[in-house]
């Protein structure tokens, strides 16, 4: 007896693309994540929707992909993306014959490439390096993990796919060399259980070797950190390269009233490892500022990490060191155990990157979709992730709330976003803004808080931004207790969501304590530490 | 020629400026900012001091006790609606409505009459920001679980139109308009429609203990407001505030007007550019006001700029620097710890000084400038987050610099 087709075990881009797309294909599906969804590496990067020509002359097959998808996502996912444009640009340090090489591989990858005048540069970014000799426009994008992730979660639902969320997978459960099922274990209660399907996908990023050597099952994932840094203001108004080979530092990707700056590559023993570190902040700031002069001025609000999965294919790796990790192809490979190791029913997806999820999970779901007999073809390509807002709720949210909120809370609810202006039309009190920096309702976080695959205050800041703009949670962690009080019975204590919240936001603020920032530390100190008494009771 | 210059209008600035003035010496307070007051509670912690005496370098462990003594008796003197006793803490409650302990509360903050209480009305003003009854009612029933906690909701018309917009009305803005002679009719009569529905009669009071508790008012200053209070026939305690705090604001502003008072001058919204100084003796205070740079000598100055928060501390990716006259600061190896709200080692960062609040240097221990006291958030070697210390380091340090100086 099995209950579903298909489990998939992992919750990032490539695991709800999967999710959806099989949902879409009439297959049953359930998707098992240990944490919140897109909580690892597809909410950790930079959120550069590709061009592909960061990849033109290494990885030209990359390159292919990535323009190929940039436009599907595009046409597919307008809310989730901010077509803003990217330039590369050489600097005075950087090498001529790396530009023409370059120029001669966008073009063959079809990457549309168009030269601009550093003067005309500069009236458009006023920020930018004055040493720069030469910039070229490429459609890159910019696009937000968190929305694109829920948004094909809610999709799937909508076409009867469902996942469990803080659900970790124990082990791949074979017998007679078949996957029957997977044994997972409900981390809020500690229940386990045994989920019985055909077939087993392993989209665990980084986490992929722990489910795959659950069956004794070798998968070579490379676990690379790359930390990232977010600047409090837009710095840029578009995406802003480094014309020459990757390296640290050497990008700027401006969303919303921010602007991140990336990335690092360094190899870690394990995904868990993603504290930024003091060191990699000074790295990044150091090669940062050949593109923005002064770049020490404009405050910092937070570094964070993520952890890249990249897949090499030969098991003999021995030495690694840091430069290796841009030399790792950035391709995705599948892997059907069955020819592999004799398993059948069981596929690992590894590597790639956030701009190709939805290939992969094409690629993923074919490859499902054959085992099962099912003819179905895809439709992620063509079909909208969600529907168009309609136009009345565009209309009843510009008359209740105030006009800057208004977009952001639509590109987040999108229909849902019904309910939540039907409770600020009942409760007028319910539009004030409770994360006063990122520009949340008291009624959107209401909503998020009841939600039910919501247990954790940080699963709200996903949802919602609470806590990710200037204050870094200094306000609005206060102002949302009472939303958790009122669903207590699916929270902690107060008391620990409370700390627990504070020292996630701590993490990301340590390394780069100086500044506003140092100063807004010392005031939410003295709000918890004193005005509360967090630490007393 | 001024008898002594302050650099920093918070609490420990302008305590030393009254302690100075009062003492006969003509003072100028040059303030850049507003100090942080209107941030705190209102009600101000001393900590643990015996503990903290036997801390090496800590400001505690440089004064004595008997200074720490006279910031506390002080302030008690200057304003006797604070309560506080040597050596014991008073009852408050939280923004949350959860009990805590401070050494010197504002006399209508003073949560004592919970511990017999049976009753308890919490005043539930439309529309406050940040204010939380339900849950401050589960906290207050989780404290005192021999009391029924009542909410009563109430509006005021002066406010009519911000309810109709769902526009939030602030702790602060409530209690400004309870000071107002409008609000003083309002206040009376919110008090009698509450107390028809709770007490109708006198004997419904005098059965039962009540309390009532009231956000959003700070009474501790204005003598208009007692009076409607006392006529509650009932205690009334006043909540500390969410920041920003009308309590805490209302500290700020009788300070300051104590200080003005005694003759002293504050120049206000400038800050210090630098100090012109001679050997070890500073001479002059240039301040850059509407394009102009002036000079004010004194034959003595107080270093009073806030640290970190204040902006006496500015801290870059590269170095930490004090904004005034570049003193040494105490820069601790370790920045931070995981923990977020216990020890963190970058709280300790500031200038270290003698037993007379005096600069020096770390290595030879040498007095940097003779006539120069470093006061409240500037010192090293304390952080009010952890030690609970914050308005017992200002008034005791402050105190002290005004006596000496």
């Amino acid at each position: 007896m099995t209950e579903y087709q298909v489990v998939i075990v992992g919750g990032g881009a490539t695991g709800v693309g999967i999710l959806r797309d099989l949902s879409m294909r009439g297959i049953s599906a359930l998707l098992l994540e240990q944490g919140d969804l897109a909580h690892g590496t597809s909410s950790r990067f930079h959120g550069l929707l590709h061009s592909g020509a960061r990849y033109a002359v290494k990885d030209p097959e990359s390159a292919t992909e990535c323009i190929e998808e940039n436009y599907i996502l595009k046409r597919i996912a307008p809310h989730c993306i901010s077509d803003t444009g990217g330039w590369f640009v050489q600097t005075q340090e950087d090498t001529p014959d790396y530009v023409e090489q370059w120029i001669e591989a966008c073009a063959k990858a079809h990457i549309p490439t168009h030269e601009i005048s550093p003067s005309a540069a500069y009236m458009k970014e006023p920020l930018l390096s004055k040493n720069v000799l030469r910039v070229f426009e490429v459609p890159d994008a910019t696009v937000d993990g968190f929305k694109i992730v829920w948004a094909n979660a809610k999709s799937a639902r909508h076409y009867g796919g469902q996942y469990k969320t803080y659900h970790q997978v124990q082990r791949v459960v074979v017998e007679k060399e078949r996957v029957v099922g997977v044994v997972t274990k409900n981390l809020l209660n500690g229940e386990e259980f045994m989920v019985h399907c055909d077939i087993v996908v392993n989209a665990a990023g980084a986490w992929a070797s722990q489910i795959a050597g659950s069956i004794g099952i070798p998968l070579d994932v490379i676990c690379d950190k790359g930390t990232l840094l977010a600047f409090n203001q837009r710095l840029f108004q578009r995406v802003i390269n480094r014309l020459r080979p990757s390296g640290d530092g050497d990008i700027f990707v401006p969303h919303e009233t921010i602007t991140i700056l990336g990335t690092t590559s360094q190899f870690v023993a394990s995904a868990q490892e993603n504290n930024p570190q003091e060191e990699e902040v000074k790295k990044l700031l150091s090669i940062g500022g050949h593109l923005l002069p002064g770049i020490t001025k404009h405050r910092v609000i937070r570094a964070f990490s993520g952890v890249r999965p990249l897949h090499r294919e030969d098991h003999d790796v021995t030495a690694v060191n840091e430069e290796e990790g841009r030399n790792v192809s950035r391709s995705f490979a599948l892997i059907d155990h069955e020819i592999q190791e004799g398993v059948q029913g069981f596929i690992s997806i590894v590597g790639g990157k956030f701009t190709t999820y939805r290939l992969m999970a094409e690629k993923v779901s074919d490859w499902a979709a054959a085992k099962l007999g099912n003819a179905t073809p895809c439709r992620t390509a063509t079909e909208d992730l969600l529907p168009e807002i309609p136009e009345y709720l565009q209309k009843k949210a510009a008359q209740l709330l105030p006009c800057a909120p208004v977009g952001k809370m639509l590109e987040r609810l999108q229909e849902d976003a019904e309910s939540v202006l039907m409770e600020i039309q009942r409760d007028p009190r319910k539009g004030q803004m409770l994360c006063e920096c990122e520009m949340v309702s008291v009624a959107e976080v209401e909503k998020a808080a009841a939600d039910v695959d919501t247990h954790h205050l940080a699963d709200i800041r996903r949802k919602t931004r609470l806590g990710m703009g200037t204050c870094q949670g200094a306000f609005c962690t206060y102002r949302a207790l009472p939303l958790l009080w009122q669903k207590k019975e699916k929270y902690d204590a107060l008391q620990d969501e409370l700390r627990d919240f504070l020292n996630q936001r701590w993490k990301g603020i340590r390394p780069i304590l100086w500044g506003q920032q140092l100063r807004e530390t010392e005031l939410t100190r003295a709000i918890y530490a004193s005005i509360l008494q967090v630490g007393e009771n | 020629m001024w008898d002594g210059i302050i650099i920093g209008g918070g609490l420990a600035g302008l305590l030393a400026g009254i302690r100075a003035s009062e003492r006969g010496k003509r003072i100028l307070i040059i303030s850049e900012g507003v100090g942080s007051l209107t941030y705190s509670s209102g009600a101000l912690d001393f900590g643990d001091v015996e503990q903290l005496q036997n801390r090496e370098k800590h400001p505690y462990a440089l004064l004595g006790e008997a200074p720490v003594r006279a910031g506390m008796d002080y302030l008690q003197m200057l304003f006797p609606n604070y309560q506080g006793t040597w050596g014991v803490t008073q009852d408050l409650l939280t923004p949350l409505g959860s009990p805590r302990k401070a050494s010197l509360v504002p006399s209508g903050q003073n949560a004592e009459a919970l511990q017999d209480a049976q009753q308890i009305v919490l005043m539930a003003p439309e529309g406050m920001k940040d204010f939380f009854p339900e849950l401050i009612k589960t906290n207050l029933e989780k404290a005192y679980p021999q009391c029924i906690v009542y909410i009563h909701p109430f509006r005021v018309s002066a406010f009519e139109s911000w309810y109709a917009l769902g526009k939030s009305v602030t702790g602060m803005e409530y209690a400004r308009y309870w000071q107002s002679k409008p609000g003083l009719e309002a206040l009376k009569r919110v008090l009698y429609c509450m107390t028809q529905i709770f007490f109708p009669n006198q004997e419904s009071i005098k059965n039962k203990k009540s309390v009532i508790i009231f956000p959003g008012l700070a009474a501790t200053f204005s003598d208009p407001l007692k009076e409607v209070l006392s006529k509650a026939g009932l205690p009334v305690i006043e909540m500390t505030s969410f920041p920003p705090s009308a309590s805490g604001h209302n500290l700020y502003c009788a300070l300051k007007q104590k200080f003005k008072s005694l003759g002293g001058e504050l120049l206000a919204g400038t800050g210090v550019q630098r100090i012109e100084s001679q050997g070890k003796l500073c001479g002059k205070a240039i301040v850059r006001s509407k394009g102009r740079f002036t000079a004010f000598s004194a034959r003595s100055f107080i270093l009073a700029t806030g640290g970190i928060f204040g902006g006496g501390i500015e801290v870059t990716a590269e170095a930490a620097q004090e904004t005034v006259l570049g003193l040494p600061l105490y820069v601790p190896a370790e920045w931070t710890k995981s923990e977020f709200l216990g020890e963190q080692p970058y709280a300790r960062m500031g200038i270290e000084v003698d037993s007379e609040l005096r600069p020096i240097n770390s290595r030879d221990k040498e007095v940097i400038f003779e006539n120069l006291r470093v006061v409240g958030r500037m010192l090293a070697h304390w952080d009010p987050w952890s030690e609970n210390c914050g308005g017992g380091v200002s008034l005791a340090t402050g105190w002290f610099a005004g006596e000496k100086l």
